[in-house]
C-alpha cells in the first residue's frame, strides 16, 4: 500500500514534470515569450461623404495602437481593426456586427456621425461590448443609459449653449435664421443654438432644412436675404456649409454666419475659398496646440508619415484607441469583454485632451469649447484672430 | 414676395433648369436614335468637370490668366475632347456590343461602366474622394438687374446652354446628317435601306450627346465652385427625369423638362413655407403626376407597340 501511493505519486510529479516540458517547450519553440494579443475595433467613415476626416481618424487610431505598444507599459499586444461606416447608419450597424463576431476584439471605439453612433448603440448594448464614442455628439448617444457606451467627446449641447449665447448677449445677435441639414447632428445643434439665442433676446425668423450632397442653395438663401437677419446659424458638415458661405457670397449677405464643429475641417477653408473668412464655427476642445498632448501628437503624426492630414478629429481618434489600450492593460481585462465594460465606466486617463473620466451616463467630465474663426484660409482661435465681429469686417467677400 | 425676391429666383431657377436640361438632350438624343437609357451619361458630366479643373488649374499654374481667351479657350477643347472620347468609348466598348441583346442588358451595362468610372476617379484621382475646389473662371462681379443679383457664371451658363441647344436644332432639322439621325431614330430598318451609315449615325449622335453632358460639368463646377467623384449620379437622375417628363425621344421636350425641373425645385422652396425640406421631393412628385397622366411625356409621341 504505501509502495503503491509512493509510485502514484512519483508517476503524478512525473506527469507533471513532462506536461510542462512540452508546454515550456510549446513557449519557446518561437523563441521569445509570446504576449496575448487583444485587438481593438475602431468604427470611422473611411469612404463616403465625410472620408477625409474618417481617414484621419483612422490613422490617427493605428498611431495610437503603435505607440500603446511600444511604451512597453501593457501586458499584451494591441492590434486595431478598422471597420468602416461610410457615413451611413446601416452601414455602420454592419460594421458593429462585423467587430462583434469577432471575439478577438474587447473593445470598440470610433463614429464621427451621429446618426451612425445612434444607430450601432442599441447594437453594442445588446451584444455587450463596450464602445468609447470618438467624436459624435448627439445627446442620445449616451443619453439612454448603456452602461457599455461612453463617449470621449462633450456632447453637441455644451457647444450651442455656450455659442447661443455668446451670439445673442456678447455679439448683439437680434434676429436669426436657421439651416440644417436634416441629420440628427445639424438638426440637434440648429435648434439648441437657436433656443438658447432666443433664451438670451433673439429672435429665431426661420428653420430650413436642406439635404446633405445638395449644391443648389440659391432658393433658400434668396429667401433668407429677404428676411434680413443679423446672422445665419447651419447646423450640418462642411462641404454644405461652404457652399452655402459661396452662395450668400454670391447673393450678397454681409451678416454673420455661425456654425458648428462639423465644418472645422481644412475642406471647408478650400471649398468655400477666399468667401471662407470670416465664417466662425464652435467647437469641443481647445486648438490642437494649446491642449496638453497636442504638440506631441502633431510631431508624431508628422513622424509616422502617413499620406493623408489628421482633420480635424485624429487627436479625438487618437485618445479614444490610446484609453482603450491603457484601460485594458491597466486592468488586465484580457479580452473580457464585460471586465472592459465595467473597467472603462471607472477609468481614468491622461491624453492629449487632457484628463478624461465619465460621468453616470457615460459622458466625458472634460468640457472645452473654442470659437474659431476663418482667417486667411485656416481655422484660428477667436481670441487670437485678427478679425472681429465687432469691427464689421465679418461680412462675406 | 417682393419684386426682386421673385427675379432672383428666376434667374436662380433658369441657371439649374438649363443645366438641367442639356444633361436632359442627350438622354433623350440617346434613346431616340440609339435606343439605350445611357445610364453612363452622368459621368460624362462628372469627367468633364473634372478635366475643365485639370486644365484650368494648370493653365493658371503656368501663368495664363483665368477668363482671358486662351484660357476659356483650352478649357472649352478639353470639355470637347473629354465629352467626344468618352461619347466614342461608349460606343465601341459598351453600347454596340450590346446591339441586339435586350434593353434591360445595355442599361445595365451603362450603368455598370458608370460605377467603374465613378469608383475609378474616386480611387485614382489624387484626394479624389473629397469634394474639389474648382477654379475661377470667370473674375467678374454680379449683375444688378431690378435688385437681383445675377452671377456672371449663371449668365454664361444660360447663353452656352442656348447656343448649344440651338446648334443642336439646327443640325438635326437643318443638316444632312441631322436627316441620317432622324431617319435612323424613325425608322433604323428603312434608313438602313436608303443607304444610311447607322454605325456612323450612332456614333456620332453618342459624341454629341457626351459633349452637352460635358459642358453641363463644365457649367456645374462653374456655378457651385466645387465638383466632386460622385456628382455625376444626382445630374443623371435629374436630367433622366427631365427627359422622360419631357417625352424620351424628343429633344425640345427635354429642353422644357430641364427647365420645368429647374423651376419646379426653386419654387417648391420659395412658395412652400419649409419648401427646401421638401424641395426633392415635390419636384419629383410633380414629375411622377406628369407621367401618370401623360406617360409618353409632354411632348412624346403616344407609345404604341412596334409589330
Amino acid at each position: 500500500m504505501f509502495f503503491n501511493s509512493g509510485l502514484k505519486k512519483a508517476m503524478a510529479v512525473a506527469t507533471v514534470a513532462a506536461t510542462s516540458a512540452v508546454m515550456l517547450t510549446g513557449c519557446g519553440g518561437g523563441g521569445d515569450k509570446k504576449t496575448e494579443v487583444v485587438k481593438i475595433g475602431f468604427i470611422a467613415p473611411i469612404t463616403g461623404n465625410n472620408a477625409a476626416l474618417g481617414v484621419g481618424m483612422k490613422n490617427s487610431a493605428d498611431l495610437a495602437i503603435k505607440h500603446a505598444n511600444a511604451s512597453g507599459k501593457y501586458p499584451y499586444k494591441f492590434e486595431l481593426v478598422v471597420a468602416d461606416d461610410a457615413a451611413d447608419p446601416s452601414t455602420a450597424v454592419a460594421a458593429a456586427n462585423k467587430l462583434i463576431t469577432d471575439k478577438g476584439i474587447v473593445a470598440v471605439g470610433g463614429h464621427f456621425n451621429s446618426g451612425c453612433a445612434l444607430a450601432t448603440a442599441p447594437v453594442f448594448h445588446k451584444n455587450g461590448m463596450a464602445m468609447l464614442v470618438t467624436a459624435a455628439i448627439h445627446p442620445d448617444i449616451t443619453g439612454k443609459g448603456y452602461k457599455e457606451i461612453t463617449r470621449i467627446i462633450t456632447e453637441a449641447k455644451a457647444q450651442n449653449v455656450y455659442a447661443g449665447e455668446l451670439a445673442a448677449k456678447t455679439w448683439g445677435v437680434k434676429t436669426i435664421c436657421l439651416i440644417n441639414d436634416r441629420t440628427d447632428y445639424g438638426k440637434t445643434n440648429a435648434s439648441q443654438f437657436g433656443e438658447n439665442a432666443a433664451k438670451n433676446g433673439a429672435q429665431v425668423l426661420s428653420d430650413d432644412g436642406i439635404n446633405v450632397g445638395q449644391q443648389d442653395f440659391s432658393a433658400v438663401l434668396t429667401n433668407i436675404k429677404a428676411k434680413n437677419p443679423d446672422c445665419v446659424y447651419f447646423g450640418g458638415m462642411a462641404t454644405e456649409a461652404a457652399l452655402i458661405k459661396r452662395q450668400m457670397a454670391d447673393l450678397q449677405m454681409n451678416c454673420l454666419f455661425l456654425s458648428d464643429s462639423g465644418i472645422i475641417s481644412d475642406t471647408f477653408n478650400k471649398i468655400a475659398g477666399p468667401t471662407a473668412e470670416g465664417m466662425i464655427a464652435f467647437n469641443i476642445g481647445k486648438p490642437l496646440e494649446d491642449l496638453p498632448g497636442g504638440k506631441k501628437f502633431m510631431e508624431d503624426y508628422a513622424a509616422a508619415k502617413y499620406p493623408e492630414p489628421y482633420d480635424n478629429l485624429g487627436h479625438f481618434a487618437y485618445d479614444t484607441v490610446m484609453m482603450l489600450c491603457d484601460t485594458i492593460g491597466k486592468n488586465k481585462v484580457g479580452t473580457d469583454r464585460k471586465k472592459a465594460i465595467e473597467a472603462l465606466r471607472k477609468a481614468e486617463y491622461d491624453g492629449v485632451l487632457g484628463k478624461t473620466s465619465f460621468d453616470e451616463n457615460g459622458q466625458t467630465k472634460n468640457t472645452l469649447i473654442t470659437t474659431y474663426i476663418s482667417q486667411g484660409g485656416k481655422w484660428v482661435a477667436y481670441d487670437k484672430a485678427s478679425i472681429q465681429v465687432k469691427d464689421k469686417k465679418i461680412a462675406a467677400k | 414676395m417682393t419684386v426682386d425676391v421673385l427675379l432672383q429666383q428666376f434667374f436662380n431657377a433658369l441657371g439649374l433648369g438649363v443645366m438641367y436640361a442639356l444633361i436632359a438632350v442627350g438622354f433623350t438624343l440617346f434613346f431616340g436614335v440609339i435606343e439605350v437609357v445611357n445610364f453612363a451619361h452622368g459621368e460624362v458630366f462628372m469627367l468633364g468637370a473634372f478635366g475643365a479643373m485639370v486644365v484650368g488649374t494648370a493653365m493658371a499654374g503656368a501663368g495664363v490668366e483665368a477668363g482671358s481667351v486662351t484660357y476659356l479657350l483650352a478649357v472649352l477643347a478639353i470639355i470637347i475632347i473629354v465629352g467626344a472620347l468618352f461619347g466614342a468609348a461608349l460606343e465601341k466598348f459598351i453600347v454596340a456590343p450590346m446591339r441586339g441583346a435586350p434593353d434591360i442588358m445595355t442599361l445595365l451595362i451603362t450603368l455598370g461602366a458608370s460605377i467603374v468610372v465613378r469608383e475609378a476617379v474616386m480611387i485614382f484621382f489624387p484626394d479624389g474622394r473629397n469634394p474639389q475646389p474648382f477654379p475661377q473662371m470667370i473674375q467678374m462681379d454680379s449683375f444688378n438687374i431690378g435688385g437681383a443679383l445675377i452671377k456672371p457664371e449663371t449668365i454664361i451658363c444660360i447663353v452656352i446652354s442656348a447656343i448649344l441647344i440651338s446648334m443642336m436644332y439646327w443640325i438635326i432639322e437643318k443638316t444632312a446628317l441631322g436627316r441620317y439621325i432622324r431617319a435612323t431614330a424613325q425608322d433604323r430598318q428603312a434608313a438602313l435601306m436608303m443607304g444610311v451609315n447607322a454605325n456612323r449615325v450612332f456614333i456620332i449622335t453618342l459624341i454629341l450627346g457626351s459633349v452637352l453632358g460635358s459642358v453641363a460639368g463644365l457649367m456645374n463646377g462653374m456655378s457651385y465652385g466645387i465638383i466632386k467623384f460622385n456628382m455625376g449620379f444626382a445630374a443623371s437622375i435629374k436630367g433622366f427625369a427631365a427627359a422622360v417628363v419631357g417625352g424620351l425621344g424628343n429633344m425640345y421636350g427635354a429642353v422644357v423638362g430641364g427647365l420645368l425641373l429647374g423651376f419646379l425645385e426653386i419654387f417648391v422652396v420659395s412658395f412652400l413655407p419649409n419648401g427646401s425640406s421638401y424641395q426633392e421631393l415635390v419636384a419629383f412628385l410633380i414629375v411622377i403626376l406628369c407621367l401618370v397622366f401623360r406617360p409618353s411625356g409632354l411632348f412624346g409621341e403616344k407609345a404604341y407597340d412596334k409589330v
